[in-house]
């Protein structure tokens, strides 16, 4: 039996399995280890295992995924998210829709604590559904706009997404989390604008809030003064040179506890199940790199990315078509498959290809965040819908994708941008780090 | 039995759940000692190999409960059209297919750390020998296999897991 063959037969068993309800990182592990054992023999397949788990279980690199994951539970467990809600909300709360505009700053604050998209969503929807609830906002704008909003933590810095995407290709952390950010205020104010934009058409959308005294708005904000300066710290030391990401994230983690214990907001148990919690998403995480770096040497053995990239750069279609092609796929790939698993799976085949055409990896993994944030309200998998429903149960499902839609509209048309100008994602790495 | 077995395994669960959450706060706190002390120009002298190391416990420790409480992820796209029998033996099968890719890394990393006590490898700045460390990657691996095994089998056998008694 050929290479060719047998990684054809190693992708059709991963597909049945996958759609089969397999969990993700099982299927690309059974398939990887068993077609380099058909392809290389047993030993190679045992010996490949034992130096993939040993060296990504201790990567100096992936240290920094726990301690970013624990810096964003504690901040939810403590109510400094709370508080930053409460900020956003002193500022824009009282125009029309702003209930809505400070839901989407609350998620961009709250992105810059967590590198997780997910709970983005499940934090400020806590915390801002039952306030839009409240004021009478409709339901499919409030939840559009936690669902849409809550994808902001995988483009603002830190995000796992580009750990994960400069771990496969191996590129800076620090450049890629430096291409998030404009971006990232980019996609947070076209969503403000679509919000503006909705409530202008159709007043009774997101009628204005309680419009709060100076004395209140000052509270507001001093509250959240210490989650800023935890941002500013943590951020801003990676790029002042004072920290590397781990050591950031670690910072930022230990800070956060820091504050929750002199505060009194934090118990030993809301600590407890913040770590509890911050170990399983790791482990999942972990265990799908691990499966990756098992099916990526198969799938080099049986030549399935390189026969893939000779057919699209064979292509008589000019480089930017077949980058759009590439995006096409992710953004249809995104309605059935989650995020990350789909970066694990895909990068080893289309990396070479962007790189091949002259393309920049850091605007290319920008592009890429971009789509997998798309997937998260793409129905019928898009996982930020179901943490939004599992919040405000009352709301039907096809309600909720209806309010993300109009925004789902706003990523497509800010990927638009973003190709067409690559500046805006590379402008800040760039003139940083050359 | 059965009860018996799936109470030790959810112990097990747990006690490896706390080592992995005991091995985050040493994360913190290793990195944290290191950043200050680099401030007062004196750093932790091996503090990467011992936030490398305890990241192997955390992830390894972390496995067992990632699969008791269904964090692994999984496109559930077609599970409401499938019929009930198809998606009860999908779960025994993922279960137990979980089983065997545990076993396999625990096998693997036993076998590997035959060379590293032969070779005596360490760590790269405070000489940290590697080998306890696979020994102990063996011993979460053979433990989330057994949890594994065990939620299969009860699957497969009475159709529902265990109910737990430890809380987890």
């Amino acid at each position: 039996m050929s290479a060719a063959l047998i990684g054809g037969l190693g992708m059709a068993a991963l597909l049945v399995m996958l759609l089969m309800r397999v969990p993700v990182a099982f299927s690309m592990f059974i398939v990887g280890f068993c077609g380099i054992a058909a392809l290389n023999g047993v030993n190679s397949a045992v010996s490949l295992l034992a130096s993939e788990s040993f060296t990504l279980g201790s990567s100096a690199e992936l240290v920094v995924v726990p301690l970013f994951i624990l810096m964003g539970n504690v901040a939810t467990a403590t109510g400094m998210s709370r508080r930053l809600y409460d900020a956003a909300y002193a500022m824009v709360g009282s125009v029309r829709g702003g209930l809505a505009s400070a839901t989407i700053i609350g998620c961009g604050g709250f992105a810059a604590l967590s590198g997780s998209s997910v709970a983005s969503a499940l934090t400020i929807g806590k915390v801002s559904l039952g306030e839009m609830k409240r004021f009478k906002y409709d339901d499919r704008l409030s939840t559009g706009v936690v669902a849409a909003g809550g994808t902001l933590g995988i483009l603002i810095p830190p995000s796992t997404g580009f750990v994960i995407y400069a771990i496969l290709t191996q590129q800076s952390i620090g450049r890629l989390f430096l291409a998030g950010i404009l971006p990232g205020l980019l996609l947070l104010l076209m969503f403000i604008g679509m919000i503006t934009f909705l409530c202008w058409r159709n007043p009774k959308l997101g009628p204005a809030g309680d419009k709060l005294s100076w004395a209140q708005k000052t509270v507001a904000l001093r509250g959240a003064l210490p989650i800023v300066g935890i941002i500013f710290v943590t951020i801003g030391g990676i790029y002042g040179g004072i920290f590397s990401p781990v050591e950031a994230a670690a910072v930022g983690a230990g800070l956060v506890i820091l504050m929750g214990v002199w505060f009194k907001t934090l118990s030993l148990m809301q600590l407890w199940l913040a770590v509890k919690d911050s170990i399983i998403t790791t482990a999942t995480v972990m265990l799908i790199l691990i499966s990756a770096h098992m099916i990526n040497p198969f799938l080099a053995l049986s030549n399935i990315p390189q026969t893939i990239g000779a057919f699209m750069g064979g292509l008589e279609i000019p480089a930017i078509a077949v980058l759009g092609l590439i995006l096409l796929t992710y953004l249809i790939l995104g309605c059935f498959l989650e995020g990350f698993a789909m970066l694990v799976l895909t990068m080893p085949i289309f990396f070479p290809v962007i790189v091949n055409l002259g393309f920049d990896p850091i605007w290319f993994g920008v592009l890429v965040v971009l789509t997998l944030e798309m997937g998260l309200i793409s129905p019928p998998v898009g996982l930020n819908v179901f943490i939004v429903k599992s919040v405000a149960r009352d709301v039907p499902l096809n309600k909720i994708f209806a309010g993300v839609f109009p925004f789902w509209g706003v990523m497509l048309f800010s990927l638009a941008i973003l190709v067409a100008f690559p500046q805006i994602a590379l402008f800040l790495p760039n003139s940083m780090f050359d | 039995m059965l009860k018996h077995l799936t109470k030790l395994a959810d112990r097990l669960i747990s006690l490896s759940a706390l080592l992995g959450s005991v091995a985050l706060i040493v994360e913190v706190v290793i990195i944290l000692a290191d950043v200050i002390g680099r401030a007062f120009d004196a750093p932790l002298v091996g503090a990467q190999d011992i936030s490398q190391m305890s990241m192997l416990i955390l992830v390894f420790g972390a496995m067992a409960i990632c699969d008791k409480t269904g964090g692994h992820i999984a496109v559930d796209v077609f599970e409401a059209a499938f019929p009930h029998w198809l998606n009860h033996s999908i779960d025994v099968f993922s279960a137990l297919i979980g089983a065997v890719i545990f076993a396999l890394i625990a096998y693997a990393i036993y076998e590997s750390s035959k060379i590293s006590q032969m070779l005596h490898l360490a760590t790269n700045i405070i000489y940290l020998p590697k080998v306890y460390f696979q020994w102990i990657v063996t011993g979460f691996a053979l433990m989330t296999a057994f949890a594994m095994l065990m939620r299969g089998i009860s699957l497969a056998i009475i159709g529902k897991e265990v109910e737990e008694e430890a809380g987890i």
